[in-house]
């Protein structure tokens, strides 16, 4: 039984994890008015200096927005959004151009990526890693981007992308996630202010990482950025999200769609690690996180892999999918979700099997400690046409303490007969026994949480690029801290 | 003609594995065949019992003068051809008794032969398990579930000599058995062989071969059969190992 | 008629309608019954299924006649055939069985039981005609078969069945469901399992194509208490199960099983949840299907652990096997977890029958046919032969053989 109030500890001192990434970078921006209406649209548009078709696009949205209900399935509580109280846009001053190299980006906000440890000049670079930037609306900065332009890979901001490829972003932009799909696919698609925009030749493999960060900043910001990635016919992308917010009393709400497209032949493999403030011991502040992201394996042989460590966020509504189209297509879901204190995760994927032969996996890891409420929410389907298609889906949880809550709803749909669908799960507490051969060994009680905890989740952190594979598991165990030295 | 294996290439997924491949066997014969893992063995195997996951691409298969390749897998089963399989799979809830007495009676309706009734059947199951060492308690159980490596291939070859077929094909039976169970096994085929028929004996081991002798080894690589000669291959095998005949 | 129009027509006649807060509470649930207002969000495990059927048909019912008997056969057991949700009264030192009646009118206001949000549930409290009391006394041991039967065609019988096993009791009920006239049969069981008492529930079901069964359970297990339910459905009418335990006091158990035969274009609603309110409780859930034809079927299942029930056990399994093209099968295994000392799990899988087990069936000479038919026999060969009532193995065995004559 002491081991158990031992656990118990161990739970107290994560609580007081401290939020390292919490600092306020004080740099004068530029913001409309607060609040939603077709007015803010267009002052979004119009400080983008987009083109007509891009207004009218989002102007649809809006409308469609303005008819809808926040979807209600997820199990989640939190006070209604009021969408009046939210600037819509938020740019640091003197952003109406985008800086052509660092040597005209403002120096705080240089020193504000280091401090996250981004550092923006060229040479200082994680080998391999082209990086964009994302600071509160805008993307302040892309590096390497020579280098990919030899290849022909475009990787700029989505709203360079508008002004410079409007012929791609027209043809997919909402063609996975159609701005009518729900309340927060309609009102990103209304007012996203910045995001990525990928494009990979035909056959080109990228040779490195292409890797965004998003930091949210000023107060009562929401962030709406919009990724697009399209892997042309035998390519292959590797790209990586970060996410960071200072510490705030109030809520702030983060509503990003990220639509993937792969080709024939092409892969993409999406990484996220989502730090975004959780809120403080009480559940006060943090960040609102209500992603929609989805990828279409359009064309045969192709392949969407999504890898996501979700530590951070008050609320977590995130649900990355794959449309198996393609025949033979690929589709996987790593995903570890760490809910601490009140922090409330419903996360998990949907799997919508097409087209024959096409496969996926899902692999899920939830851990909740604290007060609160991890929820693994899963959806796979064999529509009539997906001959020999098959997936394999093992969730599990891990409750550490009696107030909070772990949850599985996974939902398993099958019209082929000659499909197979095989599901696992399983909820349990931490494993005394291995805590016990741990310490038997020498390993204090901290030391062993968090080296079972990692044991635990390898299977999901193994399949991080090489890069962030070391970060992410820092950030499991910072997400456990008090258990480790 | 007994079996004939004519110019034979097969592939799965994209992938040739059998490619033309020939090897006749007459009645009362013993062959055997050895090769790298990987070389395509169990596919030869599979292919002649009718597995359907493959893709023939050429060749012709003669089994008691029929087309062999004509004919579904059941059907080849009760013309005489029995496979014993290098990894059996387990069917949980398929009782080992009633589904061999029905096995051997589909085999007897197509020869136009008397049914077995049951409690004949029981009697000759408990005969021929005895007869291998087989404790009659595994006859309640459920096919394969649960066994051991050993008991799994014992069984097959109880299978075998309760069936009597005319070719029997050995994938690897002898692997994961002690010394005892492959003396017990061999003996069985001993017993079952005669002029009328025959074996095809696939291992890695010239062990087996010390006990059930062949009439001809043959040697296979990536696909086909590239020496064929007396049971001294074996030694030379065993010796040497695979390089000299690639 | 819709229900509205059934309900206003009728009102008198149906049980309790003399008491006023019985007519409020029915007022209120009235108005849930239009097909616009369906909680969707509450009734997610009816999905595939036609509820028109339900929300329009014709009110039938006879108030007056009872056909029921109760008898005692020589080896101690008891038989009784319920016809239209009604009973003979009787009483003996062992059991005691009477027709409801406005004595029993406080159990209609067991909160617990009312507003359950379930629309079959719901309709059964509106149009409550019938139903009856089991009660097995303290410490005895008891066999019980039901047959229940519907008199007349197109007969709508909605009928609550209580069943009291008090403490230290051992009941083994076995209820069966076979009836070839088209109606509809909406059954609520409620049963009351006391301390140490011990509950082993066989229920068969077999209607016929135009027969509707709606049967539901609601189990509540004392301390130490046993509740065992295996379901067979080989109905060729729509079946909707919904079986719901709650574990409220610790050491109780609960085993909930279903097997599913469906072929032709039937459907079959299947749902079973569990709460553990107390610790040191147990629970399994598992259903299997066999899908042949244009069959559907649909399984939820439920694992509630509250915050203090620690020490749980929990466990679901959900199979089906997919026979045809055009079958269906859906399936949410739920888990909702609020305690931490916990063992839950749960595995669910949908497919064909594994190929490779055909393909070494054949490869000894069984033609595909017969190799199909012993494998989906084997599906449930592990629950045939764990059932030890000889009667019940027979009753199974023979419809599993017609069953698998059907498939070609
Ligand atoms: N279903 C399949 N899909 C793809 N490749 C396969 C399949 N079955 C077999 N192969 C491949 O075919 C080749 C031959 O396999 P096979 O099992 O016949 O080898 P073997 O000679 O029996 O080897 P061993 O001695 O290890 O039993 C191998 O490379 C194997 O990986
Ligand atoms: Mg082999």
């Amino acid at each position: 039984m002491f081991v158990d109030t031992e656990t118990l500890d161990t739970l107290n001192n994560f609580s007081k994890n401290k939020y390292k990434y919490g600092f306020v970078t004080e740099i004068d921006s530029d913001k409309p008015k607060k609040g939603l209406d077709e007015d803010t649209v267009k002052f979004i548009s119009l400080k983008k200096k987009e083109p007509k078709w891009m207004l009218d696009w989002r102007l649809n949205s809006f409308s469609k927005w303005k008819e809808m209900k926040e979807p209600q399935w997820a199990n989640l509580s939190f006070p209604k959004i009021d969408y009046q109280d939210i600037y819509y846009y938020s740019a640091p001053k003197g952003f109406d151009k985008k800086p052509k190299d660092l040597s005209e980006v403002d120096p705080k906000l240089i020193e504000t990526y280091n401090k996250l440890g981004i550092p923006l000049e060229e040479q200082k670079v994680l080998a391999g890693v082209a990086v964009d930037v994302v600071f509160d609306s805008v993307s302040v900065a892309t590096t390497y981007k020579g280098e990919l332009e030899k290849l022909g890979i475009i990787f700029c901001s989505i709203g360079e992308a508008v002004q410079k490829h409007p012929d791609l972003v027209k043809k997919y932009l909402g063609s996975v996630i159609p701005p009518g799909d729900h309340s927060f696919s309609a009102l990103n698609s209304a007012v996203f202010t910045d995001g990525s925009f990928v494009y990979i030749p035909k056959n080109v493999k990228c040779p490195m990482e292409l890797s965004t960060y998003f930091r949210i900043n000023s107060e009562d910001t929401g962030q709406f950025e919009r990724t697009l990635i399209i892997a042309d016919e035998g390519s292959y992308v590797s790209y990586l999200e970060g996410c960071t917010a200072p510490r705030r009393d109030s809520n702030q709400l983060h509503a990003a769609n990220v639509e993937l497209i792969a080709l024939k032949d092409a892969e993409i493999k999406y990484s996220t690690v989502q730090n975004w403030y959780p809120g403080d011991e009480e559940g006060k502040g943090g960040i609102y996180n209500f992603v929609t992201k989805r990828g279409l394996c359009a064309g045969e042989n192709s392949k969407i892999s999504w890898t996501q460590v979700e530590t951070g966020s008050a609320i977590t509504w995130k649900y990355p999918s794959c449309i198996l189209k393609g025949d033979n297509s690929i589709g996987e879901f790593y995903s570890v979700a760490i809910t601490n204190n009140y922090q409330q995760a419903d996360t998990g994927t949907k799997m919508t099997h097409i087209g024959k032969n096409t496969k996926s996996k899902i692999i899920s890891k939830g851990i909740s400690l604290g007060h609160s409420q991890n929820t693994y929410r899963g959806d796979v389907s064999f529509s009539k046409k997906a001959d020999k298609a098959r997936n394999y889906t093992q969730c599990d949880s891990l409750l550490v303490g009696n107030k909070c809550g772990a949850h599985t709803v996974p939902y398993i749909e099958s019209k082929n007969n000659t499909a197979i669908i095989e599901h696992e799960a399983s909820t349990s507490k931490i494993n005394e026994d291995q805590l016990y051969y741990c310490r038997q060994r020498g390993l204090n009680h901290e030391e062993a949480v968090s080296l079972i905890v990692n044991g635990f989740c390898k299977q999901v952190l193994q399949e991080l690029p090489m890069e962030f594979a070391v970060e992410a598991q820092k950030l499991v165990s910072i997400s456990l801290e008090g258990s480790v030295g | 003609m007994f079996l004939e294996i004519k110019n034979l290439s097969v592939k799965i997924e994209d992938k040739n594995i059998l490619k033309d491949l020939n090897l006749t066997i007459n009645s009362g014969e013993v062959h055997a065949i050895m090769g790298p893992n990987g070389c395509g063995k169990s596919t030869l195997a599979n292919v002649l019992a009718g597995k359907e996951d493959y893709e023939i691409l050429s060749g012709k298969v003669t089994f008691k003068d029929k087309d062999l390749l004509e004919l579904n897998i059941e059907e080849r089963a009760q013309e005489g051809l029995f496979l014993a399989f290098q990894y059996p799979i387990e069917i949980p809830g398929v009782n080992i008794t009633p589904f061999l007495h029905s096995a051997i009676n589909s085999k007897k309706k197509y020869l136009n032969e008397e049914e077995i009734d049951n409690l004949t059947f029981a009697k000759l199951l408990r005969y021929k398990a005895n007869e291998l060492g087989i404790n009659v308690d595994m006859l309640k159980r459920s096919v394969n579930t649960g066994f051991s490596g050993g008991e799994k291939k014992r069984y097959e070859i109880l299978q075998m000599s309760v069936l009597d077929p005319d070719l029997a094909i050995l994938d690897e039976t002898d692997s994961g058995l002690d010394i005892d169970a492959l003396k017990i096994v061999t003996q069985g085929v001993n017993k079952i062989k005669s002029k009328t028929n025959s074996f095809l004996i696939i291992t890695h081991y010239q062990k087996l071969l010390d006990y059930i002798k062949p009439d001809y080894v043959h040697v296979m690589s990536n696909g086909a059969i590239i020496k064929s000669g007396g049971p001294e291959i074996a030694s030379e095998i065993e010796r040497d190992g695979f390089k000299k005949f690639k | 008629m819709n229900i509205q129009d059934i309900y206003n027509l009728n009102k008198k006649n149906f049980l309790y309608s003399q008491y006023s807060d019985v007519e409020n509470d029915r007022n209120n649930v009235l108005t849930n019954f239009s097909i616009n207002k369906f909680d969707k969000k509450n009734n997610e495990s009816l999905r595939n299924t036609d509820l028109k059927k339900f929300f329009e048909f014709d009110y039938k019912y006879n108030h007056q006649e009872n056909q029921s008997i109760t008898r005692i056969n020589k080896d101690g057991s008891y038989s009784i055939v319920s016809v239209n949700g009604k009973c003979e009264n009787y009483d003996d030192e062992q059991i005691q069985i009477h027709n409801l009646s406005e004595l029993d009118s406080k159990d209609y206001f067991n909160n617990e039981l009312l507003n359950t949000d379930d629309f079959f549930i719901d309709l059964n409290s509106l149009l409550l005609n019938s139903g009856f009391k089991i009660k097995i006394k303290k410490n005895k041991n008891v066999k019980i078969k039901i047959s229940n039967l519907i008199s007349e065609k197109n007969f709508t019988v909605f009928q609550r069945n209580y069943i009291l096993c008090e403490e230290g009791s051992s009941v083994e009920l076995i209820d069966e469901y076979e009836d070839k006239n088209d109606a509809i049969n909406n059954v609520y069981k409620i049963l009351q399992i006391e301390k140490n008492a011990n509950f082993n529930h066989t229920i068969v079901q077999e209607n016929s194509f135009n027969h509707s069964l709606i049967l539901s359970t609601h189990t509540i297990c004392k301390e130490r208490a046993n509740y065992n339910q295996h379901v067979y459905n080989f109905s060729e009418g729509y079946v909707r199960n919904f079986h719901f335990s709650d574990l409220k006091e610790t050491n109780s158990q609960v085993d909930l099983q279903g097997f599913f035969f469906l072929r032709n274009s039937n459907t079959s609603n299947n749902k079973t949840f569990v709460r553990h309110s107390s610790e040191d409780c147990k629970s399994n859930q598992a259903y299997k299907g066999i899908l042949n034809d244009s069959s559907k079927a649909t399984y939820f299942s439920n694992t509630h652990v509250d915050s203090v029930a620690q020490k749980t056990e929990g466990y679901q399994l959900s199979k089906g096997i997919l026979l045809s093209k055009d079958a269906y099968f859906f399936s949410k295994p739920e888990l909702k977890i609020y305690a931490d000392d916990v063992k839950c799990s749960h595995g669910s899988t949908i497919g064909p029958i594994d190929e490779n087990a055909i393909f070494y069936l054949r490869s000894r000479g069984i033609s595909k046919n017969a190799a199909i038919k012993m494998l989906v026999s084997s599906f449930i060969n592990e629950e045939l032969n764990s059932i030890v009532n000889d009667y019940v193995f027979e009753m199974i065995e023979k419809k599993l053989i017609r069953y698998l004559s059907e498939i070609k």
